[in-house]
């Protein structure tokens, strides 16, 4: 495999603020990369400096053997990209705005295929302003992957969707891996980058603080699964402090999660100590860790906040 | 076809979409040509000279539209594309900012011609106006005015942050032009002060450089002066445009 992006030491400051802070990571072809983190963690300034919309103070982008800054013209042939939102023309209509970016570069998938992939043929005729969220960003999708590009860019490609409709977006975007495209998404819905994601940057004020698989960010925090308890109250939460478990605990809102390795063990220790208070345990559940409980171990804050 | 004409089509096609455009191109310098064509009929303004309202009128409308299409549409169009995002999109592709450019000055040159025809026919077939001068100038006088009112446009869209600001800003300077610049009633009935402010508007020396070839059938030798002030006002506002010029 080879490098389909390399971005080396990326920095890009607004007055005194630094929203993107010595970024460096790579994409290999054909792989899914997500970059996950909350509102504000410079994903978007990262992936909008990566497609040339905006310069960088410092560092280099090197996009399909070429460099960024000096190459524009060739990059746009070859790159798609949907923006966190899309406007158009309100009075273009679907099939007519798909023919009409497609005639802006040298080769063009016909307008027909587009919207029969991206089931949006009922809608051909109608102006952009009807269409309803989750076609909208069917478009934005369509009008991204019009040049048949080799690197498509997902900014928060389902935010603000209905879980159907994004469940549909999903399914669409994993088809893009298969059919040999590279792939860069930002999102800050962990389910997303686990589902889709071959390799994973969690970012945090402007930096990226881990780059792994999915899995191996998990394992990595030392994160396999989680305990949680629901109602547990103060007496149960002191008791389990002073308990000295092999977990990391956590309370969030009236809820106790206790993330550990030894899931069986904290168990059998979290029933013992109840019993021995005399509680009765009602609301109480173990599950596989998320990214979710990774960007919470790594930064102490939760995702959205 | 070539980018650039294949753009000036698709702004064509996207403009008759509006109902709003129509009015404000068409429906609105029809209205006043017809209202005054009715209203003052044959009455003479400048009795000396044989020239009646309508006469008088129809310059003065061209001379509205050309404001109309040329500078109040394209400042307030261009900076609500700008807001949305419009631009931003288009950046992504391989699209040249100048084909997006010049893809919308000659769909506004166009209509400008367009406009000039429909309302040069009305006043010749409806109220019998007979223009004297040359076609060619007459011409040439149009389309210097649609330069100098396009870069207005560009320019005042370039001054302000917000399609609202564009809008607001745009109607005062419309007004402005139309009120002062002798548009409907004569110059010579605005008092000193305004009198002066008024000799140096674009609208102004537009609007005497085409009444003096239109209806005395003067050559282009005769209003010289004003067109060479309206070329001034051209190439400030380019200037002030591309210096200003935003596409996010």
């Amino acid at each position: 495999m080879t490098a389909a992006l390399e971005v080396e030491n990326l920095t890009k400051r607004y007055g005194s603020l630094t929203a993107v802070d010595d970024v460096s990571f790579s994409v290999e072809t054909r792989e899914t990369f997500g970059i996950l983190g909350p509102n504000g963690a410079g994903k978007t300034t990262t992936l909008e400096m990566i497609e040339g919309l905006r310069t960088p103070n410092a560092g280099s982008i090197r996009l399909l053997g070429m460099d960024v800054l000096r190459q524009p013209q060739e990059i746009k042939e070859r790159i798609g990209v949907q923006l966190q939102s899309t406007t158009l023309h309100a009075k273009l209509r679907v099939a007519e705005a798909l023919r009409l970016f497609g005639s802006y570069y040298r080769q063009a998938i016909p307008a027909d295929q587009l919207l029969q992939e991206l089931a949006l043929e009922e809608k051909r005729d109608a102006p952009v302003a009807q269409l309803s969220g989750g076609q909208r960003q069917r478009l934005a999708l369509a009008l991204a992957l019009v040049n048949d590009p080799q690197v498509v860019f997902l900014d928060e490609p389902t935010t603000g969707l209905d879980p159907q409709a994004r469940r549909n977006l999903w399914e669409i975007i994993a088809g893009l891996a298969e059919r040999g495209k590279t792939v860069l998404l930002t999102t800050h819905y962990m389910e997303e980058a686990e589902e889709l994601c071959t390799r994973v940057a969690i970012m945090d004020h402007g930096r990226v603080i881990a780059l792994d698989t999915p899995d191996g960010l998990i394992a990595d925090a030392g994160l396999e699964a989680s305990v949680e308890i629901g109602g547990a109250g103060e007496v149960l939460h002191r008791a389990l402090q002073e308990a000295g478990l092999p977990a990391r605990l956590v309370a969030a809102g009236d809820k106790l999660v206790l993330h550990t390795s030894e899931s069986s063990k904290v168990l059998g220790e979290v029933t013992r100590i109840a019993g021995q208070l005399g509680m009765t345990l009602d609301d109480l559940a173990v599950r596989k860790a998320t990214l979710e409980d990774v960007f919470l171990a790594l930064t102490g804050r939760q995702l959205r906040e | 076809m070539t980018m650039l004409a294949r753009q000036a089509w698709m702004e064509t096609k996207l403009f008759l979409r509006g109902l709003d455009n129509l009015f404000w191109t068409l429906a609105f310098p029809v209205f006043f040509i017809v209202l005054f064509g009715l209203l003052y009929g044959d009455t003479l303004w400048y009795e000396d000279l044989g020239v009646r309202a309508i006469d008088h009128i129809l310059p003065g409308i061209t001379v509205m539209a050309l404001m109309v299409t040329g500078m109040m549409q394209t400042a307030i169009g261009f900076s609500e594309e700008r807001e949305k995002g419009i631009y931003r999109r288009l950046a992504l592709t391989p699209l040249r900012p100048s084909a997006i450019l010049g893809g919308q000055i000659l769909h506004r040159y166009f209509l400008v011609l367009l406009q000039t025809c429909i309302l040069f026919a009305l006043g010749i077939a409806a109220f019998g106006v007979r223009i004297a001068g040359s076609g060619l100038w007459i011409w040439l006088i149009v389309t210097l005015g649609a330069l100098g009112f396009l870069s207005l446009g560009f320019l005042l869209a370039g001054l302000v942050r917000s399609a609202q600001a564009a809008n607001g800003i745009t109607m005062v300077v419309f007004f402005l032009l139309l009120f002062l610049g002798g548009v409907f009633f004569p110059r010579e009935m605005m008092p000193g002060f305004l009198g002066g402010l008024s000799r140096v508007l674009p609208s102004t020396m537009l609007n005497d450089a085409l009444r003096e070839v239109m209806i005395l059938g003067r050559g282009i030798g005769a209003v010289w002066q004003e067109l060479l002030g309206v070329a001034g006002w051209f190439l400030v506002s380019l200037l002030g445009a591309v210096k200003l010029f935003r596409w996010e």
